[in-house]
């Protein structure tokens, strides 16, 4: 089978031969998203779209169609559709799904309605270039695949590669003019696409291993999770319809006006739909919305998982994105049984990969849960770190979670623990539980907004997750200030990454010292000094505030004093966060549980709160 | 087999749910293939006091077309709402949310006295007769009149989904109007109408009534989200009288 290098004008030429050939459904913008649809130009293809409302499965099992005719007297008249198409841009994630739906029709009961037109289609595959911001597939195995299509499409650089996998794939890509021969150096870059999207593609954080949700399902048919989310549900059965492994049908009769003939038409159905499990009489076999929302899980997690050998989930985020009342993760749901099949005191081991030192008193630390697993977190969150013999600290993730596998934290030795830690080397174990808390809001308000960051002395390490997660996502945030504080030059942190930032487009960092010597040509004086040097576009700016307790007030004061709401400014709290779950009361300023319901607190929300600042 | 006769019957309404019938066009041929009419104002000038099957248009609003309908009643073998106003009250039981006497000088100024207006609070036909079937929508429509129609001439119940707009707008891949966000009532009304406004760019206003078990703490929840209020929806959920 050949490979062929295609530029942009050679890929619509053979665009164009597909379509002047057999019917081409690919995928096209509709309005701010995107559809698989019938292609009548070229021009109008979109590869580079993050992912479809629908998935193709619509071109295998119509939204609507019809089994057979049927005459009143008792006769059958089967209806096959059999005219070959090309299905051109489907992502690897839905390769994936397209070939679970292949084994569960072939096997057993051969449905030759979607055999027939699974038979008759070309599928051209196409890597992704724009992860959506609800993909998982990178934990489900489905980033990338190696099978399940006739010709695969990768981007490098300006071209296209395309990749005959199948005879048929050959045949069509032989259509192709214009081709180029790829060079050794295009097939490492398309690894690096592979290599690269299998991190990409984990926009949302499984904490588990996919082989793990049978287990981890079979004890949680109890779990108050179901009634507690389901008590959002529309039972709208969005989360079914858009699901690429989801196939149940209704079938329903109709006859025609002469009351003798007519057509019996099965349609897409779901099970989160109230009277999905209704039988005539009226008993409903899953008559609760917990029952109908906990079965979707199970389905995809467990029966078929078992049946099958995977799971009936391949990480596209489709049903993420269209709950109305965004309860249809199933990322927070695994995640959630996963933590709860768990004895919540109980540390996880994990090794050091690194350990340096960065100023006289504080270590860096580079970490990997022994697991395996992600540590999952999010920006602001913080983990406790287990030394057995010593206790346990609260410490805040320095590194964001676009840093794959690993996680990074600083920690400045002044209790037990964390001198305890100073001690420790690359190789060495220690335990983790969590993350926990909550998060600066890089996800919602943040996005597209101006940033503001104001930190002192060790406030740059939980600041710093944000800042690196919006580095790694620029584009989604205006201009970034950040300003930070500290005692002398000799306390500085990540002076190589400041100075990296510096010279990011559209960022600015300012330091001050409080203290110096001839050696240091900054700015001296408290961080309060910096405001007025940056200009704010004080409507479209969100601010993070971090530092020790006597800096907030004097920042905050500044911050209003400029007519910055209260509702845009984000302040992380230190406590005593002694079990991190919410239970042990140590972190409580009034009635806030800080490991609970911060650390990171909207200013807003915490003013009247008179023991927070 | 005789064809069962049908009779159309409008009260408090626009008739534009009849009219829809009468859109059908050649359509009709179709229908009266299968039924009978024998009475129906707007596409014949016949009346009569025998059917089989009748339609009832409209809202009822007055003690004589309570009267009217149960007259009608008796006589009946089968009887079908015919869209929004007969189903559930339809736009006309805005009126129940005002006081009467002010809703009727509003409308009708120093006429309000007026004998023909002696106009009580808005009932479904349901909350008067018994009603064997309901064809939802403001209008009706018209595939899903015809269907209703061919199943009651089989003796057949028809199947009226139960489910939410969502099913359908998600089946014709439109882009979700919370994603503009605005407040649409897909989620909490009875789908069948093929989510024909948001396919046309705008919310489901709700004229096909509710589901059972509208999850209106749900829709509470998200309206706030997507930053309107509580009023938003309401008069949203007010505008067909809907739970």
């Amino acid at each position: 089978m050949s490979t062929k290098k295609l530029n942009q004008a050679a890929l619509e030429s053979w665009v164009t031969s597909m379509i002047a050939a057999q019917r081409v459904f690919a995928v096209q913008a509709k309005e701010e998203r995107f559809t698989f649809a019938p292609l009548s130009q070229a021009q109008d293809l979109r590869l580079d779209y993050d992912v479809t409302i629908l998935p193709p499965k619509k071109y295998f099992l119509p939204q609507r169609e019809d089994l057979m005719e049927f005459h009143v007297k008792g006769e059958y008249r089967s209806l096959t559709e059999k005219e070959p198409f090309i299905l051109l841009g489907v992502h690897p994630y839905d390769v994936a799904a397209i070939a679970q739906m292949d084994r569960i029709f072939s096997a057993d009961n051969y449905d030759v309605h979607y055999m027939t037109r699974r038979r008759n289609a070309t599928i051209i595959a196409c890597d992704v270039q724009r992860p959506s911001p609800n993909v998982f597939a990178g934990y489900i195995n489905t980033a990338t695949v190696e099978d399940g299509f006739d010709v695969l499409l990768t981007k490098i650089g300006d071209s296209y590669l395309a990749d005959a996998r199948t005879p048929k794939g050959e045949a069509l890509l032989a259509q192709a003019k214009n081709s180029g021969q790829p060079t050794v150096a295009d097939f490492e870059q398309r690894e690096q696409v592979w290599k690269s999207n299998k991190g990409l593609l984990r926009k949302q954080k499984l904490k588990c291993k996919a082989e793990e949700l049978p287990d981890i399902l079979e004890n949680s048919y109890y779990d108050p999770i179901w009634e507690e989310k389901s008590k959002l549900c529309f039972s709208c059965g969005s989360c079914n319809l858009v699901c690429p492994t989801c196939y149940c049908f209704d079938v329903q009769d109709d006859l025609n006006w002469d009351m003798q003939t007519g057509t019996r038409t099965r349609a897409w159905d779901g099970c989160l739909l109230r009277d999905f499990a209704a039988v005539a009489g009226g008993h409903n076999f899953r008559r609760q919305r917990a029952d109908r929302y906990r079965h979707r899980y199970y389905r995809k997690g467990k029966y078929i998982a078992e049946k099958l050998g995977q799971m009936a989930c391949v990480g596209c985020g489709r049903c993420v994105g269209a709950c109305v009342p965004n309860i249809a993760n199933p990322v927070d749901v695994y995640n959630r049984l996963f933590m709860s099949s768990k004895n919540i005191y109980v540390p996880e081991p994990a090794t050091l990969l690194k350990a340096f030192p960065m100023t006289d008193k504080e270590t860096f630390y580079e970490l990997r849960l022994d697991s395996g697993h992600e540590l999952g977190h999010e920006p602001g969150q913080f983990i406790e770190v287990s030394l057995p013999g010593i206790g346990e600290a609260p410490i805040s993730v320095s590194s964001s979670p676009t840093q794959e596998g690993v996680f990074q934290l600083v920690v400045r030795r002044v209790g037990n623990v964390t001198t305890a830690l100073g001690k420790l080397q690359a190789g060495d174990k220690v335990g983790v539980r969590g993350p926990f808390g909550t998060q600066f809001p890089v996800h919602d308000v943040m996005k597209g907004k101006d940033v503001l960051f104001v930190c002192g002395g060790i406030g740059l390490v939980p600041v710093r997750s944000a800042i690196k997660y919006i580095m790694d996502n620029r584009k989604d945030y205006g201009r970034v200030t950040i300003l930070y504080g500290m005692k002398t030059p000799a306390d500085i942190l990540f002076a190589d990454e400041l100075e990296e930032w510096r010279h990011v487009p559209g960022v600015t960092v300012l330091e001050t010292v409080d203290c110096c010597d001839d050696t240091w040509s900054g700015n001296v004086g408290v961080i309060t000094k910096l405001l007025p040097m940056v200009r704010l576009n004080l409507k479209n700016t969100m601010t993070v505030v971090c530092g020790p307790p006597v800096m907030y007030r004097f920042v905050l004061g500044e911050l209003s004093q400029m007519g910055m709401p209260e509702d845009s400014i984000y302040i992380s709290l230190e406590r005593r966060m002694k079990c991190g779950v919410g239970k042990c009361g140590h972190c409580q300023m009034n009635d806030v549980y800080v490991c609970q319901e911060g650390p990171v607190f909207k200013h807003s929300e915490i003013k009247d709160v008179m023991e927070a600042i | 087999m005789s064809k069962p006769k049908l009779a159309i019957f409008d009260f408090a309404c626009c008739e534009g749910c009849q009219l829809q019938i009468v859109n059908m066009e050649e359509e009709i041929l179709n229908l009266i293939s299968i039924v009978n009419p024998v009475q129906w104002r707007e596409a014949m000038s016949e009346e009569s006091d025998e059917y089989d099957i009748v339609l009832i248009e409209g809202s009822i609003t007055r003690p004589e077309d309570e009267e009217r309908l149960r007259r009608i009643r008796e006589k009946a073998k089968v009887l079908v709402a015919l869209g929004a106003c007969a189903a559930g009250g339809g736009v006309n039981r805005l009126k129940n949310t005002l006081n009467l006497q002010e809703a009727k000088e509003t409308v009708y100024g120093t006429a309000a006295n007026m004998p023909h207006l002696n106009t009580s609070s808005t009932k479904a036909v349901d909350e008067v007769v018994a009603v064997d079937y309901k064809v939802y929508g403001c209008p009706i429509d018209r595939r899903e009149f015809a269907y209703i129609v061919r199943c009651l001439a089989l003796g057949k119940t028809p199947e009226i989904p139960g489910y939410p707009v969502c099913v359908e707008c998600k089946l014709k891949e439109n882009v979700c109007r919370y994603e503009y966000r605005e407040i649409c009532l897909g989620p909490l009304t009875r789908a069948g109408c093929g989510a024909r406004c948001p396919s046309l760019n705008t919310w489901c206003f709700g004229c096909r009534g509710s589901i059972e078990e509208p999850n209106i703490d749900s829709a509470k929840e998200v309206v706030s989200k997507y930053g309107k209020t509580l009023k938003d929806l309401e008069n949203r959920i007010a505008l067909f009288g809907s739970k």
